[in-house]
Formats: structure tokens, sequence, C-alpha cells
């Protein structure tokens, strides 16, 4: 199975024996024993020591909490390309919200951290500021609208 | 939530109130009788004094209590509850409206003694005479709509060219939010602490404190970690600092539990900051050192009962943290992450407290704050509330969404924390260091991969647990399948 956490790719290959699970990951062989021990709750086992494990999936999402940090990995087909090129030009929408305020228009020169919008979320305003240092080349969102994650707002080349 | 559990107390039916983002919300459930009051859009529920009102006509309710947010500070909200025949916990609307003009609190405070910071806080609002005031503070100094909180339209100059700018772009911001662009200017101090006083005021005029919180650790004026006893204070400045804060009290004609804020400067000197006039989220820790139950006091004050306690007999003990659980992303400029809560697990043991309203299956909406939850340690001496804080914060668990807890963890590991060195840039400061990425260990990742194989047979896990009460109303969304 191939897990991506943030930039970092993982293989790992998993067998079962009697119980034991020896996995291959990142050139490293690790054994542990796992149960389950309630909803999402598991106890790895690595000789009489024994760390919890909680997990939870969303669709190709898998969040897990170890040694107190949540981390979020996504399932991915061995062998695919990755899904798509970042352009760092390109502003998303971070979080669903309502576009407060567009302080920019295309054509306009800008420079790395200056603000180009405001987000609403969770009665706070939050700036988006711009990537680069660059020419805003297309403004897709107006004041007013509703955004979700991953909506491209504004492109700077 | 926290308010239907000392009614519970108390023997009182407890009604609450709810928007539709919130029918399954957790103060719903634990409720007497919920009402509905409309969307999830606060404007038109839990901002909306009509359709409140209407519920606690509907219920017959004999008092309501404000709670923390929305409406709570509202003196338009005091009196109309008020004019109905019903109580209204907390002070009356006339000193919400005194304390929630910075000015006029301003001038009233200084009347009274109580210390404030070299401003200005004339009617006289024209740009030269706020310049020649500025001149006269001297710089930098901090512009703030007399109007209105949580940082909008306040600026800090440090130069006169600037000026005259900043000026322009508070009035602008303060006109946009508040309705109203009259300027207070006060110099602006570096690195101060905020640290706050607990009042508890009667109907009778006697009023106590119950001690002082700090709450320095904050992120774009939003607290993030509060302690009692601020680690800043010898006793001495620590008594001077109670006493103003109920002589504050005193000259706003305060009734019912409310906070004074103060801003403490690197020299000691501490000056009036502004007047909460209401419970705020902080309170636990005043509890945890107390022993006392503030919406209790706050409820038999506004049944207009003596306070059962006097000044004297108010014995704080030990130290207690508040660390404050955010849907926030750290590592996404703390911008909120709104989602559903996958899978939750909260801490607990001695001297821990946890007050969330988090159920695993929550819906964090982007309607609402993004607080999650708040974890409370008690320890006997600061070191032993840190450690029990540290081990709490190891065993939190929310999974689904975004949030700050290995911000909170860093914090309360930070060796400037530890040493108490603390002031309200404390974040900004070290925030590298706060915002850790740690990578997923490999034994993580293949433990993750082998759970997910027991997962995926059927659809269901390999070997079900056994079925609780809690945990089969949860979501069980584990054994997709995909």
């Amino acid at each position: 199975m191939r897990l991506r956490c943030g930039d970092e790719t993982f293989d790992v290959q998993l067998r079962e024996a009697k119980g034991t699970f020896e996995a291959h990951v990142g050139g490293l062989e690790i054994r542990f024993g796992l149960e389950p021990s309630g909803p999402g709750v598991f106890v790895v086992r690595d000789g009489t020591r024994a760390i919890t494990l909680h997990l939870a999936t969303d669709g190709p999402t898998v969040h897990l909490s170890w040694d107190g940090v949540a981390y979020t990995l996504v399932r991915e087909r061995e062998g695919a390309r990755p899904t798509r090129r970042h352009d760092p030009g390109a502003l998303e929408a971070p979080m669903p919200g309502r576009v407060a305020a567009v302080k920019v228009v295309p054509g306009q020169r800008v420079a790395r951290g200056e603000e180009l919008l405001v987000v609403e979320a969770m009665k706070m305003e939050n700036a988006l500021r711009a990537p680069r240092d660059g020419v805003v080349r297309a403004v897709h969102v107006a004041a007013g609208d509703l955004v979700a994650p991953g909506r491209p707002l504004v492109e700077v080349e | 939530m926290r308010v239907v559990r000392t009614c519970r107390v108390l023997g009182m039916e407890a009604v609450a109130v709810f928007s539709e983002a919130d029918r399954a919300a957790r103060h719903v459930r634990e409720a007497d009788q919920a009402v509905a009051i409309g969307p999830a859009e606060a404007s038109l529920s839990y901002l909306s004094i009509d359709r409140i009102l209407a519920a606690a006509r509907e219920t017959g309710a004999d008092a309501v209590h404000p709670g923390y947010g929305f409406l709570s500070q509202n003196g338009d909200f005091a009196d109309a509850v008020r004019d109905e025949g019903i109580v209204f916990v907390g002070p009356p609307g006339d000193v919400h409206r005194r304390m929630g003009d910075k000015k006029a609190s301003r001038r009233l405070m200084a009347a009274a003694g109580v210390p404030v910071l070299p401003g200005y806080d004339g009617d006289d609002q024209g740009d030269t005479t706020l310049l020649a005031e500025a001149r006269r503070i001297g710089w930098p100094v901090m512009l703030k709509p007399s109007r209105g909180g949580g940082g909008k339209g306040m600026r800090v100059v440090r130069e006169e060219r600037a000026f005259a700018g900043a000026l322009a772009a508070s009035r602008r911001e303060a006109m946009g939010a508040f309705g109203d662009d009259t300027m207070v200017l006060e110099r602006f101090v570096e690195r101060p602490r905020h640290i706050e006083v607990q009042v508890v005021a009667d109907g009778e005029g006697r009023t106590v404190h119950l001690g002082e919180r700090e709450c320095s650790v904050q992120r774009r004026h939003q607290k993030v970690v509060e302690e009692t006893p601020s680690p800043a204070l010898a006793p001495e400045a620590r008594r001077a600092l109670c006493a103003a804060g109920v002589a504050a009290a005193r000259a706003a004609g305060y009734v019912n539990a409310g906070t004074v804020e103060f801003l403490l400067s690197p020299d000691g000197t501490f000056s009036f900051l502004e007047m909460n006039t209401r419970l705020q989220v902080e309170h636990p820790v005043t509890e945890a050192v107390t022993g006392l139950d503030l919406v209790r006091l706050q409820l038999e004050v506004a049944a207009g009962r003596p306070l059962p306690l006097a000044q004297e007999e108010v014995a704080p003990r030990g130290h207690a943290v508040e660390c404050r659980l955010y849907a926030e992303d750290p590592w996404n400029d703390d911008l909120p992450s709104p989602g559903r809560v996958l899978h939750l697990s909260e801490p607990e043991g001695p001297g821990i407290r946890v007050d969330s309203g988090l159920d695993a299956g929550s819906e964090v909406t982007v309607h609402y704050d993004p607080l999650l939850s708040k974890i409370v340690t008690w320890g006997q001496a600061r070191p032993e509330a840190i450690e029990r804080m540290r081990d709490a914060l190891h065993r939190t668990v929310v999974l689904g969404v975004a949030t700050n807890l290995v911000r909170l963890r860093a914090i309360v590991e930070h060796p400037a924390f530890a040493a108490g060195d603390l002031h309200t840039g404390f974040i900004e400061e070290h925030l590298s260091e706060l915002t850790p990425r740690p990578g997923p260990p490999p034994r993580a990742i293949a433990a993750a991969v082998a759970a997910l194989g027991l997962l995926r047979h059927d659809g269901a896990p390999a070997r079900p647990p056994a079925p609780d009460p809690w945990s089969s109303l949860g979501p069980w969304r584990l054994g997709e399948g995909r």
C-alpha cells in the first residue's frame, strides 16, 4: 500500500503470521502485534511494550493518532502518477468560508505576502496572501461568494 | 452545557436553545428541554433577541443565562429579558453599554482611581486634535475603536508620518464593523502581559474578587493558554491588582460575575484594559483553585441572594492551567479547519477537567467559533499543573479536523513557558518552535496499514469490540472498504 503524508510518500509491504505483523516501510523492517480495543482504537505491541493507535478513515484519507500526535495520510494507488501538479501561483481556498473582500484586480502587480483577499470563516476574518511576487492573472471569486476548500480564488503569475 | 451542569446540581431544569447546526449537540442532549431557534447563521438564531425571548416564553423560563459568546455582553438583550419579567443572569443593560464603550469606561476608571494607560478619551475626534494627543502620549501609540473588540480596527502607530493613514484605516474598519468610528488613543506597551481579575458582586453592592488569571499566551487577540495564579505577580502586586479589579467593578456599578482586564507592563505597572461583563471562557481555572462553581454564584446573585462568601473566605489553593483546543491548522497559518470529528478521545485523571461540546461525529461548522474544547489541569504548584497538562494533551485525540493540539503541547513544553516568561507576543516570538511538523514514524504507518487490513475484510472490523452505549451512537466509518 502507498500512503502520502504531505510531500512524503511511504510504500508499505505487510505480512501477517500467527498474529504478528511484519512490515517493510522505507527500507525498515518492523515487527509488531496488533489488536482492536475499541471503535477506531488499536493496541500495537512490541514485545511487552504497548502503544495505542487511533485511526479513522474518510474515503482515501486515513487519520491516525500515534504517541499524542495526529497525522493525515492519503492512500494512493501504487504506480499512480502524482495526482496533480500544484501551481505555485494559484491561491486556493484553504477552508470553507465566505469571501469578505477581494483586494486585487486582474493585471495588478503584487508582492509576495500581500493581502489578496479576505475569507471569513468561524467568526474570524482570514487574510489570504500572495504566494509569490507577480501579476494577478485572474480573480475567480467576488465578495459574498461562498467557497469550498480547494476552490481556485486568485492566480498570480 | 457548562450552565446545564450547574442547574442539574441545583435541581433546576435547564432549557437549551439551538440552531439547526447544533440540533444534535451535547448541550442540547444534556438539557431537560431544548428549543430550536433558527438556522445555522447566528444572526438569525443565537443573535436573535426575539427568537430567544420566544423560546423563554414558550418554556416558561424563570431566568436566561447568556453564556460567553453571542449576546452575552449585549445590553439591549439584558434589558429585553428583564422587560419580559425574566431574570437575566448578568449585569443590567446599562452596565454592559457603559463598559462596552472604551472611551466612557476609561474615563470612569480614571475617575475611580483605577490606573489607566496614558491616553486620550476625549470627545473632540478631529484629526489635528488626535495627532496632537498622540504626540503628547508619545510613540508608539495604539489606536482603538471606542466600541468593539476582537482587535478589529486596532492599530499600532510607531511614528508620526504613519499616523494619518493608520487613523483613516482604523476609522474605516470601526465604522464597518461597529457602526461608530470614535477612537481612543493609548500608549502602546511593548511585551505586555494580559492579566485579569475575576470579580463577583451581588445586588447589595458587596463585591469580591476570586483572584487573577494570566492570559498572555494569545494569537491574533484570541487567548490560547490561561492560568492562575499569574507567575508574574508577587503577593504585594497581586493584592494591588485584585483591589484595583474590585474598585473597577464598584465604579461600574457591577452586579454578577465579571472580569476586569489589565495590561501588565514589563516595568511592573498595570493599567485597566477593559471589563468583560459576562462569565469568561477561561473561568474553569478560577474554579479549579477556589473550589467554587462560578455559574452557581451567578445564579444565586441573579436570584437576588447575597454573595454567599466574604473576601476572607476566598482561599485559592494550588495552580491551574487551561489550554484551548481550536479547530485551527497551525501549518496553514492558523486558519480554521471545519469538518467532521471522526474519532475523539478526551483525557481524564487526577487534576484534569475537560469542558467540551464535542462528540465523535460532531460537525465543526464555519458558522461558529473554532473552539472545540478546554482542557484544564490543576496541581499543587505550577510545575505539577504543567506536567499534568503535558500528559493530558498527550492523551487527547481528535481525528477528522486539524487542531492546534501540537501547538498547545509545544507551548507547555517550551522553556520560556516553564519559566513563566510570557507576554502577548509569546506565540509570534517563538512561532517556528511552536509549529513543529513531525512526520509519521514508520511504526505508526505500518500499524495503520495493518489496522486498515483488519477493518477491510467485509466492511466491518474483524473483531468488533463489545457494543457499549457510548460507542454505538458514534459514527463507525472505518469499514467502508474502499
